[in-house]
């Protein structure tokens, strides 16, 4: 199922694939061609028949000059028919994960869906370039060396007839259960990985306990299980292609017996026993080929069900097309439904507005869902019930693009992207000039920060530059936010502590930002939530309560409750 | 290089299995030299006798070289299957041996000097890097001293026959197995120097696209980041396809090598027997075995190819292998002694030759059975602290004693012993609550295990558990919430019955309730004990407790909260600050 799967995503490939299998096809003709020639000179010398014509030897080399030359090519053909084929996975790859967003990265791992993208299509290549060619020639090459041998001696044609077909027989068998051991052994591997993570997340834990010794000793019995796994399942591929070798020995020692025995009575010649032996290596050699490929369809099926995986997810939120309303909008949610996984909502019947031009604070427990109310109104995951409306307007109908270019989104742990500083700003607006690039840095007090760096703005960040510290990044992201100047901010603010100062830096920056814009804020310290007009109180998937900060202490509810960091009282008499 | 050569000596305890390994590969690549030359050998002194009529076909001796051929037919067939698993055997009993070596050698590194390292990093090194260092044997040094050892055997073979046919087929299989690798290896370098940073490039801007997608798509970034990965792609491609060729080209020239040299072989042989200075019979053995001694070789591109990586490999494990310890340990300990009183006058450390010290004379006593606060901003020293006094990092000047023993005197270990520590990075392991516990008392019976859990507030939890003690508390303890992982911590703190209580931000991260359930419970494991506990935030200190605060590696203030709140320089602030950014 998945084998097919695989040959159908080789289809870009084709062409380069039949360039591969016809250059092997011919350096397997040519392979016979040139047993012919040796053969005969062979022959000839062994016989005194008089010196070899000079045109013989002349072909024989050109021979293996055209042999060479289609190793060479075949190599390149293989190569690009993978090529095409990893540059076409790689491109729907990327679009597909665009397509689904941030609810579906986050919960399937980006750093295995980085993986997917770059090693698990690099995982295809030899089987695209090694395997299925191979596939091919183990059909072909072999027919042309039966059909070479079977006039010249019927007898050792019918031995490698035989003979032949009983290998892949065989392979098939000890395949199945190499692919038990197999899977059994990755497993194990598995295992072994994630005990050594935690041995070596946990050393100083261990230390600390005085554990570290018993914990050598346990990594010497988990290596030494795994040893033996790893032979176990060796043993078995170490079978197959002991099985190969020996039917290609046998069929070697056959015919050079059974022959010698004809030669010496004068029932055959020696140019057919001489060619025979020639060509039994040859027989045989495509099916050790793919003995030693047939690895790499394991780890290419393997890579493949993941990559089909991802290609396969379900796209839960489409974009409309109309043109969302300007400047600062009032937004309306209705009965809203929502969660990051079908079946599984977070907001149940959320009702809640955010004014134009003020400030909202959300504020509730982890788990109630203050996330998935962001991500609802920037558009990652789609409502399953209820409408949010931006000025009337159904988000549902408005243009993904368009409405993304409308907000400013901080999340909670932004990131910096690899390059410098200026890049990283310029992600909100490309054509913005170094003044405004500090103008920004200014306001969300990160000047004195990026004048510190070695060289300023041009700074290269991550990946063999520098890093910043945590209390950086964020205000890295609110002077992309500024930057950008869109009429809506959607931030959901860190938990990570960070120090006193840098807190205060950091919340200071946030009230600057959301003056004079719709702000949405997922808010933690009471700060963000005192400068805010507005306080939502979410509880289980709800608006518990709705007010300003004085309104919502003075009522004594679910947000008094919270500031004082105890548990709700049972009746809330806050709402609206 | 120098790396791969210490590895070498790595292999000492395994000489045996790789002797037999070594010899039955030699033995294989023989037996199949052999099985074709004689065969050809064979088939041509048959076919002449043939001719001689009956007398010459009795006077032949038939069965020797029959028997022969199916001697090395059989020779080969196991010498293969046996060899292999030899040689692996050998390989994975070598990397299950470097497994345990790094660790060892990781040990005494943590957590000071193994800072700067990722736990992905290293765990790549002990896996990824040590897996590959077992290929070092299986695939670059077994198959090239069996090259060596076969290549002069069989090109001896052929020289007893026509000496200059075995020098023929000596520099054949030089330039084959050495030449050829190793121009490609030196054309290649660069492309594949060039193909890892691509790939690593590739990774890079895929991690960032898909952990910043989020923020790409609100940007409206992504499209473009999306054609940056695509670019990458092609280059990668592009570099990946001179590589191709240049593989092409080496498989295609190594082919032409033992091709020609066939030819050269049978020229020779062409030569010899038409001037009957050689038996006609020998011609197709000189052929044959030519074309077969090829194989011997064959493994050696790749082995060239492998190479590089494998010295990079090396050089990572060794890396840390060699790091110096940071603490150096005395042989034994003295007596435990009367009292346990921390006492530092003067103390500076660092974590490296030319960092900025991380304690800068720092002066501070700290009493049996005291409770004391270290306060300070992030870089102020309050972990270098903890590292001092856990024999974590070794301090340069001053004194630090505990109950008037110099630290430097107590094995590390002991030190520890009198130490529990609750932090937010204290780690839980894969394994049951059980297990869990015990890792801070071996030999804990069930009812101490259950006091500790009491202690804690977590028995309750566990008790409703289906397994109670023998609850799984999943990967990275993905089976508890936040509260209960930090709970488990704390409950194998209290089996652990230490004299000090180290509390190193136990409750950041968790929720504001969580957090003040949390605390609650922190009391009754500190009655009794030497608690220090260090923060960044004013949150949960009683007036009477004694602050100190650290700034620049020193003490800035020392004294009671409710003193410090209004006579200090530092406290006022932080406390004004607390209360703006509390949490909710």
């Amino acid at each position: 199922m998945l084998d097919r799967r695989l040959t159908a995503i080789a289809r870009p490939a084709r062409a380069g694939l039949y360039v591969a299998i016809g250059l092997g096809l011919a350096g397997g003709l040519l392979v016979i061609l040139q047993a012919l020639l040796l053969a005969r000179i062979v022959n000839g010398a062994v016989f005194r028949h008089g010196p070899v014509p000079a045109g013989l030897l002349l072909a024989l080399f050109v021979l293996f000059v055209l042999r060479a030359a289609l190793t060479f090519l075949s190599e390149i053909a293989a190569h690009h028919a993978a090529a095409s084929v990893k540059t076409e996975l790689r491109r729907a790859l990327m679009k597909r994960i665009v397509e689904l967003g941030p609810a579906y990265t986050v919960g399937e791992g980006s750093a295995d869906l980085a993986t997917t993208l770059t090693d698990g299509v690099e995982a295809l290549e030899p089987y695209l370039a090694r395997y299925l060619p191979q596939m091919a020639l183990v059909a072909l090459v072999p027919l042309a060396i039966l059909a070479t041998l079977f006039p010249i001696d019927w007898m050792s044609g019918l031995v490698l007839a035989v003979s032949g077909p009983l290998i892949p027989l065989f392979m098939v068998f000890v395949g199945h259960q190499a692919e038990a051991i197999n899977q059994r052994q990755w497993r194990q591997l598995l295992a072994m990985s994630a005990h050594m993570l935690d041995a070596i997340q946990g050393i100083t834990t261990l230390k600390l306990f005085g554990r570290a010794r018993d914990e050598i000793a346990l990594i010497a019995r988990i290596s030494d299980d795994y040893r033996r796994t790893t032979m176990a399942s060796l043993r078995v591929a170490f079978l197959t292609s002991a099985v190969l070798e020996f039917f290609a020995s046998l069929a070697i020692a056959l015919v050079a017996v059974i022959f010698g025995a004809r030669l010496l009575h004068g029932h055959a010649n020696f140019f057919a026993a001489f060619l025979v032996l020639l060509l039994v290596p040859e027989f045989f050699l495509p099916l050790r080929n793919l003995a030693t490929h047939y690895h790499a369809r394991m780890s290419a099926l393997a890579a493949a069900q993941r990559i089909f995986e991802v290609l396969d997810a379900p796209v839960a939120q489409v974009s409309g097309i109309a043109i969302p309303p300007k400047g600062a909008v009032t937004i309306l949610c209705r009965a809203l439904e929502a969660g990051h996984e079908p079946g599984r909502t977070v907001l149940r019947g959320l009702d809640c507005e955010f004014p134009a031009g003020l400030a909202t604070a959300i504020v509730g427990r982890s788990g109630a869902g203050k996330s998935s109310l962001a991500a609802a109104i920037v558009g990652f995951i789609a409502p399953s019930a209820g409408t949010i409306l931006i000025d009337g307007v159904p988000l549902s109908v408005l243009d993904r693009e368009a409405w993304w270019r409308q907000l400013a989104y901080v999340p909670q742990a932004p990131r910096t992207f690899a390059g410098t500083v200026a890049e990283n700003l310029r992600l909100a607006r490309p054509e913005a000039d170094e003044a405004s690039l500090r103008e920004a840095c200014r306001r969300a007090l990160l000047l004195d920060v990026i004048d510190s760096l070695p060289q300023g703005l041009s700074t290269r960040l991550g990946e063999g530059g520098i890093g910043l510290s945590g209390g950086e990044i964020q205000r890295l992201a609110l002077a992309r936010a500024f930057l950008k100047d869109a009429p809506l901010l959607i931030l959901d603010e860190a938990t990570a502590h960070l120090d006193l100062e840098t807190e205060a830096l950091v919340a200071e920056a946030i009230a600057d930002l959301a003056r004079g814009r719709t702000a949405i804020l997922i808010a933690h310290r009471l700060a963000t939530v005192r400068r805010a007009d507005r306080i939502v109180v979410m509880e289980d998937g709800r608006v518990a309560e709705y007010g300003t900060h004085e309104a919502l202490v003075a009522c004594g509810g679910a947000y008094a409750a919270l500031l004082r960091g105890a548990a709700a009282p049972t009746e809330t008499p806050c709402v609206r | 290089m120098r790396a791969l050569i210490r590895l070498l000596r790595l292999y000492g305890p395994y000489r045996a299995w790789i002797a037999s390994g070594l010899l039955l590969a030699l033995a294989t690549i023989l037996a199949n030299f052999g099985l074709l030359a004689l065969a050809g050998w064979f088939l041509a002194t048959a076919g002449l006798v043939g001719l001689g009529g009956y007398a010459a076909q009795n006077a032949f001796n038939f069965f020797t070289p029959a028997a022969g051929v199916r001697f090395f037919a059989t020779v080969r067939v196991l010498g293969r299957y046996a060899g292999r698993i030899v040689d692996h055997e050998a390989a994975l009993r070598q990397l299950a041996r470097l497994r345990v070596f790094l660790f060892e050698k990781l040990e005494p590194l943590a957590p000071a000097a193994l800072a700067a390292e990722r736990s992905g990093d290293l765990l790549s090194r002990l896996v990824a890097d040590i897996d590959r260092l077992g290929d070092v044997y299986l695939r670059v040094l077994a198959p090239f001293a069996v090259a060596v050892a076969a290549a002069l055997a069989m090109a001896g073979t052929l020289a007893i026959f026509v000496p200059l046919a075995g020098l023929a087929l000596l520099a054949g299989l030089a330039l084959a197995g050495l030449a050829v690798p190793a121009a490609s290896l030196a054309l290649g370098a660069r492309a594949s120097r060039e193909v890892v940073t691509t790939r690593n490039e590739l990774r890079a801007d895929a991690v960032d696209a898909i952990q910043g997608l989020a923020e790409l798509l609100t940007y409206n970034a992504a499209p473009a980041v999306a054609a940056r990965i695509g670019d990458a792609n092609d280059r990668l491609i592009a570099r990946e396809a001179r590589l191709a060729a240049i593989a092409g080209l080496g498989a295609g020239a190594g082919q032409l090598i033992a091709n020609a040299t066939m030819g050269a072989a049978l020229l020779i042989g062409l030569e010899l027997a038409g001037a009957h200075h050689l038996p006609g019979a020998d011609v197709p053995l000189l052929t044959l075995g030519a074309l077969a001694a090829f194989e011997a070789v064959a493994p050696l591109p790749q082995a060239f190819q492998l190479l590089g990586g494998m010295a990079e490999s090396a050089r990572r494990v060794f890396a840390i292998a060699d790091r110096a310890p940071p603490v150096r340990e005395p042989k034994r300990s003295p007596a435990r002694p009367q009292h346990l009183d921390i006492a530092l006058s003067g103390v500076r450390l660092r974590y490296a030759p030319e960092a900025p010290w991380a304690l800068d004379g720092l002066t501070l006593t700290i009493r049996e059975g005291e409770h004391v606060t270290i306060l300070g901003r992030s870089g102020a020293g309050k972990t270098s602290f903890i590292n001092l006094l856990l024999r974590f990092v070794e301090y340069e000047e001053g004194s630090a004693s505990l109950g008037g023993v110099e630290l430097r005197a107590i094995r590390g270990d002991d030190v520890r012993s009198l130490f529990s520590v609750v932090s937010q990075r204290t780690q839980l392991f894969a394994g049951s609550i059980r297990d869990n516990l015990r890792i801070a008392r071996p030999d804990a019976d069930d009812a101490s295990l259950w006091r500790a859990l009491e202690t804690a507030a977590l028995s309750e939890f566990v008790r409703a558990r289906s397994r109670g003690l023998d609850s799984p508390v999943g990967e990275g303890a993905a089976r508890l919430s936040g509260g209960e992982a930090r709970r488990l911590a704390l409950a194998r703190a209290a089996l652990r019955d230490a004299p000090f209580l180290v509390l190193d931000e136990p409750t950041e991260g968790l929720d504001p309730l969580t957090e003040a359930a949390l605390r609650g419970d922190l009391g009754r494991l500190a009655a009794g004990r030497t608690v220090i506990s260090i923060t960044h935030r004013l949150a949960f200190i009683a007036p009477n407790d004694r602050i100190v605060v650290l700034d620049s590696g020193r003490v800035a203030e020392d004294g009671t909260f409710a003193v410090l709140r209004t006579d200090g320089r530092i406290v006022p602030r932080l406390a004004r600050l607390q209360e703006d950014l509390a949490r909710i």
